[in-house]
Formats: structure tokens, sequence, C-alpha cells
């Protein structure tokens, strides 16, 4: 029975500011600018002062002339304001990964390998000194995560590449913080000594939520950037000229359904077992089609009537098209219209594009070759009976949800029930191989100090278990509402990490993962004794699947199953799952 | 490259290579045994040598930090380097029964192993599927805790119906046929098998004594038949796990003495050879 050990400070919010090189007199420079200086500070709580957040939240970073602020494709957690000189954007093409020194992040070497047989404490949860409070590192000048690449040969970047300079005052990085979605594109310092005041995301989320003003500008950069890089991806877009594509951009809405912390919801739905129906409509079945809808990030579920409910046909993610063949179609056969074969629901926080049906058919379909366009389509069949055959391969079906697929109605129904469709690297066990001989745990819990990360326990369809193993989601809510960025996307390889460093032990993280897949722990001293804080209570820290991301070789569960009973697949799209089952 | 991912054809190719790999040992040994009369020191060696290749998985098992090949590719290769062992094995004994009880014991060791080896791929590739036909996931780990926990609820159920009923039958009952059930993991050898006469037949003892109860007694009576399912269920789980746990504790244990003998059988040998070699 351990003994608590000696007590300490409990770990708070701001214990681990974003920079210890945030003086009083930055942060007075900082009210002088805007929009900090027009913002009421009255309107900031007790909880958040406007002063605070600026202290603790935001640094002030300088660049050199043609120094890479953000890269191409890093995750990011904050924001960046122009305080002084300019940053260049690079639109497109986007530079290669070498020209912005794109270099996997360090793991392991092989002595510090095999040396976890003998140093793995025996302890469980065993804090090392350097990760308990009050020796949290900091991310001031010279901080790991910032970034020291200059790109080379700056007048050749302009001449290749579509870039665009954002001046004092702009804001930028805002795509990539709220949307928990890499960076977009790469911006570097166009002037010597940029000055940039960097805003995480938690502070990023207070001065938004307290200033309107600031609210509606982000809002609105976010909408028309976002808005340029996803149309931009639509594969019928690429026949389009440049002129037309405006045309087309300048008639999309954006539009954003669900909740920004859709979790807690979430979880009540699946607790009361509440069906498809419950979720928000973006488009019927049987309505006339009237616009197409792309996913520009979270998830869709597209249904079809069956009896007196609702069958989920297929899940669409980003970048995924909704009612472009029925339109195509109409444009085809006006005289033999069809209506919209099936409804699309949003489920979670979800951003979509909605094109005008007649700007469509006015310039993206006449500019697409035959081969290109979508096949006639029949009428809709009206209300289905239970007993009737599978619909027709849905609109939104992907090549392998096709007849013949392993993927049927009931597994459908089970991936986008329990939303695991978010999963980039679910644990999926088949357990008609899966022998339970938890070498898998083993394994797990030899690379991280002998505790293992993840349960091998978990929601059951068939053979099929979903593990509960952090899925490293693509839409991590987990990451909503931790205060001090400790639980963050890898700005390499995007997985979704804790440090435990910064963790306070709040719980957010825990409570918000819709699939029980983040753990509290009490953690204790080399000699085995749990720590405590001042108010008696033990200290927490947030434990989770990190996909073994210091260790060489990746995820040790994987490699440790001698059955092939166990992997890690992305369930944003059936490709991996449906290979996976035809084995 | 996708095709070796299925299991088929992961199969037809370990199983082709296992082939050609016999015939092509077969014929060798053919041809030298009857050129070179010391080949039993070459089959010796090999022997070894693919001996201690197979005990190695068990070291690879203890590194998983190491970017070694992955379990799944190394165990493909143990059950199939295993198998031509055993053929390796029978060439070195020239298909005759060693003499002598060191030899035998040596000999019946490496049966042991291969058929142990033999047994728990088998095992491994038939049991899980009854598992997950059963339903229902347990880790093994908590099974007396659930079995504890469904034991008091089944105690608690009998003895808060005493009162209510103001008898004592289902309670007598209880005590007579299904402690002794609920306390203890129960009908391991039928689980095995996948027998269900054994909770057929509590059922039925159960079923009989409705004739003697009253109207509260038979609400009692039915969550009790809910409780026994799932501890029958549950003692389902725990024979097929324990046995796919189980049968390491034969082929681990007796690897290491085939060793420690096939190691003692090598000095010997050669401290006996007289310069035969």
């Amino acid at each position: 029975m351990s003994t608590p050990a000696s007590s300490l400070g409990r770990p708070r919010r701001w214990d681990a500011a974003f920079s210890d090189d945030m003086t009083d007199a930055d942060v007075v420079r900082l009210l002088t600018l805007a929009p900090f200086r027009d913002m009421n500070p009255e309107s900031f709580p007790g909880s958040a002062p406007l002063r605070e957040v600026l202290r603790n939240d935001t640094r002030l970073r300088r660049f050199k002339k043609g120094e890479i602020i953000v890269r191409e494709g890093d995750y990011g957690n904050s924001a960046f304001m122009v305080v002084a000189g300019a940053g260049q954007v690079v639109i497109a093409p986007g530079l290669p990964p070498s020209a912005v020194g794109r270099r996997e992040s360090k793991r392991r070497g092989l002595f510090r390998s095999i040396a976890q047989l003998w140093t793995n404490p025996d302890e469980p949860e065993v804090l090392p000194k350097s990760a308990r409070q009050g020796l949290a590192t900091t991310k001031g000048k010279g901080g790991k995560d910032e970034i020291h690449i200059i790109l080379q040969d700056i007048p050749a970047v302009l001449n290749k590449h579509r870039t665009a300079s954002l001046e004092a005052g702009a804001f930028f990085g805002e795509i990539a913080a709220l949307s928990r979605i890499p960076r977009t594109a790469t911006i570097y310092a166009r002037d010597e000594g940029t000055e940039l005041l960097e805003v995480r995301w938690q502070g990023l989320r207070d001065l938004m939520k307290y200033d309107p003003k600031l609210r509606a500008y982000i809002d609105r950069i976010y909408r028309e950037r976002a808005l340029s890089t996803a149309l931009s991806e639509i594969p019928f877009m690429k026949h389009l000229p440049e002129e037309a594509q405006q045309k087309v951009a300048a008639a999309t809405q954006f539009e954003t359904y669900g909740d920004y912390e859709w979790s807690g919801k979430f979880k009540d739905m699946a607790k009361s077992g509440a069906p498809a129906a419950k979720e928000q409509v973006v488009a019927a079945e049987e309505d006339y089609p009237n616009s197409v809808v792309i996913v520009r990030t979270g998830f869709a579920r597209v249904t079809q009537r069956y009896g007196d409910g609702h069958r989920t046909l297929n899940y669409l993610g980003a970048g995924q098209v909704y009612g472009f063949e029925e339109i195509a179609h109409n444009w085809r056969n006006p005289d033999d219209p069809v209506t919209l074969q099936y409804t699309l629901r949003v489920m979670g926080y979800t951003h979509i594009l909605v094109i005008p049906a007649a700007v469509i058919e006015e310039f993206v379909l006449p500019s697409m070759p035959e081969r290109d366009l979508p096949p006639r389509r029949a009428k809709a069949e009206g209300t289905r009976s239970p007993f009737a055959p599978p619909a027709a391969v849905p609109i939104a079906k992907r090549p392998d949800a096709a007849d013949g697929s392993p993927i049927g109605p009931a597994l459908m129904e089970f991936l986008t029930q329990n939303r695991l469709f978010n999963g980039t690297e679910a644990m999926l066990i088949n357990l008609d191989r899966c022998t339970r001989c938890d070498d898998c745990v083993r394994a797990c819990a030899a690379t991280h100090d002998n505790n293992p990360r993840f349960l091998r326990h978990g929601p059951i369809h068939e053979n099929l278990m979903v593990a509960q193993a952090c899925m490293h989601c693509t839409d991590p809510v987990c990451m909503i509402g931790c205060p001090t960025g400790a639980i963050h996307r890898d700005s390499f390889g995007g997985q979704v990490v804790v440090n435990p460093s910064t963790c306070i032990g709040c719980t957010a993280c825990a409570n918000n993962c819709p699939y029980g897949n983040i753990r509290m722990v009490e953690t204790r001293d080399d000699d085995g004794e749990i720590l405590v804080a001042g108010d008696a209570k033990p200290i927490l820290k947030a434990t989770k699947c990190d996909l073994c991301v210091d260790q060489k070789g990746g995820p040790a569960c994987v490699r440790a199953c001698p059955h092939d009973a166990l992997q890690r697949l992305n369930l944003n799209t059936l490709d991996e799952l449906a290979d996976w089952l035809r084995r | 490259m996708r095709m070796i991912h299925r299991f088929a054809f992961r199969r037809a190719c370990l199983w082709a290579a296992l082939g050609l790999a016999s015939v092509g040992t077969l014929v060798a040994f053919g041809r030298l045994n009857a050129t070179r009369p010391h080949l039993v020191y070459l089959t010796g060696w090999f022997l070894l040598g693919l001996m201690l290749y197979l005990t190695a998985f068990n070291a690879r098992k203890k590194l998983p930090f190491l970017p070694l090949i992955p379990a799944r590719i190394w165990l493909q290769l143990h059950l199939y380097v295993g198998l031509f062992t055993g053929l390796v094995f029978l060439l070195h004994l020239r298909w005759q029964w060693p003499q002598g009880w060191f030899e035998a014991t040596l000999a019946l060791m490496f049966g042991g192993v291969t058929l142990s080896g033999v047994f728990g791929w088998w095992l491994s590739r038939t049991l899980p599927r009854r598992l997950t036909t059963a339903g229902g996931e347990v880790p093994y780990e908590r099974i007396p805790v659930i079995r504890r926990s469904l034991q008091l609820q089944a105690e608690k159920l009998v003895l808060g119906g005493i009162l209510p009923a103001n008898a004592s039958t289902l309670a007598d009952f209880y005590v007579a046929r299904l402690a002794d059930f609920f306390s203890r993991p129960a009908n391991f050898q039928a689980h095995l098998v996948g027998s269900q006469r054994p909770l057929n037949q509590l059922l039925g003892q159960i079923a009989e004594i409705d004739r003697f109860i009253n109207a509260s007694e038979k609400k009692t009576v039915a969550e009790l038949n809910e409780l026994v399912r799932q501890k029958d269920m549950l003692d389902f789980h725990r024979a097929v796990q324990l046995t796919m746990k189980g049968w390491l504790f034969v082929h681990i244990p007796l690897t290491y003495g085939l060793l420690v003998f096939s190691v003692a059988h090598v000095v010997i040998i050669y401290s006996f050879s007289g310069g035969a070699r």
C-alpha cells in the first residue's frame, strides 16, 4: 500500500505559461495595438482576465527574412497575428517537403530502446521529476516546438508559387487552431525581424468568446480562407477555368452544423440509444436537388428510409460530395428528373460547402468531359419495405463499399452509431483470431514505463472489436477543453499526444473523449509513493495511447500480435477496413 | 504485395515453401547419406540451429520495443520452420528410435514440444471462434471478480426471497445445488468440448422445483435462471481462455528442457565420439 509522497502545489491552468518571456511591458504594448486596444477588459471574466490571457496564452516571436513561420501539413494549436513586418503565404502550388525542412520526429535510439528492459519502473504511473509540476518545460525563445527553417531562394519561390502578403494586424493560422486540422499553407517571414504574436488555442478561444469583434473578424477570414482551400480540392472543379472557379466560389455558401463540443451530446444520445433521425438534416431524401453539398471538416451520415426508420448507407468525410449525381442526372435528363435519393445528416461539428444547383449547371457540368460525368440514375423508389433487398449503390458510396464489400449495413451502422469513423488509428481486433494472449497489452506496457495505455476491451460487432485505445481522431474533441494545451497534435505525424509536464489533471480531455479512451491516473514518485497536491488530493495525469511516437518501429501493439488479429486502421474512409476484412 | 496479406495465399505460399524445403532436404540427405558417414553431425548442428531459432521467438516477444520482424510474421515462420524441424529431427535419427534412456528422453521431449506446438496451433485457430460465437468478452483477470459478483447477486436474490415467500424452499435448493456452482469454476471439461449438458441439467433441476414454490418465488427463480446462464457463460470463457493460455505452460518448459538436454547431448556426443567426426 503506497503512502502519499510530499505534497506539491495543485497544478493550475497558467502554471506553465505559453512563454516565460512575456513581460508586463509586452502586455502593456499589446494593449496599445489593435485589436486588443479596442477590447473591453470588463467583458472578460475574473478567471480569465484579458491581461492574463495575453500574458499566459500568447508569446511574441521574431522571425528572420525567409524564416518559415508555419508549414503546410503541420498540426498546430495556435494562431498568429502580425505585429510588425509581414508574412508571405504560399498559396499554390505548395512547397516541396524538402524546402520546408520536413523531417521525422526523434525516436529513441537502439540503446535507449533496449534499456527499457531495466529502466522501466516497477511501480505504476511513476512520473519522472522532470515532468512534475513546477518543472514544466516552457516554450519560449528557442523552445523545442519552434521551427527555425530559412526558406532558400525566395525569388524562385515567388516566381513558381502563387503567394500573398499578410501585413501588420492580420491574423493567420486560425484554420488549424480552430478546426483541429493540419495547417493549410506554408507561411514565411517576408521582412527581416518580422514580429508575430502567437496565440495558443486556449487563449484564442477566450479572446473570441469575450470579444465579439474579434470573433466576427476571425469567423470571416476563417470562412474566406477555408473556402478557397476547400474548393480547390473538389475533383469536379479541376476542369473549370479560373474565371468560372471564382464565380462558383462567389456563389458557394459556408455552413456550420452541430456543436463545437459535440462529445457530451453524443454521449447522451448513445446512452439513450437515439436513432439517426435525431441528427440534424442537411438535405432530405425525395427533396428536389437544389444544391451540391461538400463536407469540409467533420462527418455526415448518408441514410435512406427503411421501413419506419433510417438505414445508414455510408458516411462522408472531408472533401466528399453529396447531391452531385442527381443534379448531373437532371441536367442531362430535364424531362425525367430525379429527387434526392438519400438523406444527409451531420454528426458532430461539421463544416459544409453548399454550391447551388444553378451554378453547377451553368459552370461545372458543361466543363466536364462526358466520361467524368456520373451515371444516370433511376427514379427514387419511394418508401422501402424493411424486407426489401439493400438499396442500390448510393451516390456517395465509395468504391470500397460497392456490392460484395465486406462492410455490410450492420457494420456500417455500428461504425456510424459509435462514431468510430472519427478514428485515424483505431485499434481493431479480429476476435476470431485473437487468442486473448494479451501480448499486445504487455508490449504496450513495456514501451510505456510498464503502464499499458489501452484496454483490450470495447464495442464489439460480430467478430470485430474496437479496443479502447486512442483513435487519434480526425476531430479530436478531447483537445477542446484542455486549459494548458497539454493534449496536442504532434507537429509532424499529427498524433494526439499528452505532455505530462503541462497536464494539470483537470480531466477535461478524459470527459470530452466520446470513446472513453483517455484515463486519468494517480501519479507516483520514483519510490512508488503517490504524489499529492497541497490539498492532500492525488495529482492526476491524463494517459492514453501515443502510437509509440518515440519508439522505433511504430505501435508496439501491432508488432506484438502474433496472430495477425490486431491492426490500427484509418476509419475515415472504408478502404483500409475493407482490405483488412477481406484477408 | 497486397496479395500476401490474404491468409489463404499466405498459407499456400508457406506450405509450398515447406514442401520444397522438405523435398530438397530429403533429396540432399539421400545423396549425402551414401557418401558421408558422419552426416549425423551435420544434421545435428542443423537441428540445434533450427531449435535455437524457434526458441528465439520467445525472446522476440520480450523485446516489443525493438523494430524486429513483427510477431505475426515471426509466428508464421515459427510454425512452418517448426514442422520442417520435425523432418530434420527424423533425418537426424535416421528414422530409428534412439537407444539409451538419455536419447530416448531427448526424443520424447522433442516429440512433446512438437506435438504441443501443433496442438497449440490448432487451439489458436479454433478456440477464438468459439469464444466469439458464444458472445460476450471477458478479460481473463476479471473472471474471479465477475464470478464473485454473480455469487453475491444469487445469494442476495435467494435470501431476499425467503421472507416474502415465507418459505425456504428456494434457499434450501440453492444450498444443495447452486452454492457450489456459484462459488467456483465449474464444468471445465464440458465447456471444452462444447457440451451444454451440465447447464441443461442444472436448469432442469431448477425447473423441477417449480412445482413446490409459490408465485413470488417463481419470479426469483426466473432471475436465478438468468444468473445461472451468466455464470455458465463465464465458466465457458474461463475454460476456453485457460486452455488457450495453458498449453504454453507445457510447450515452453518442455522447450527449455529440450534445449538443456540437447546441449548435454552435444557435450556427451563429442566427449565420446573418439575422433569419429
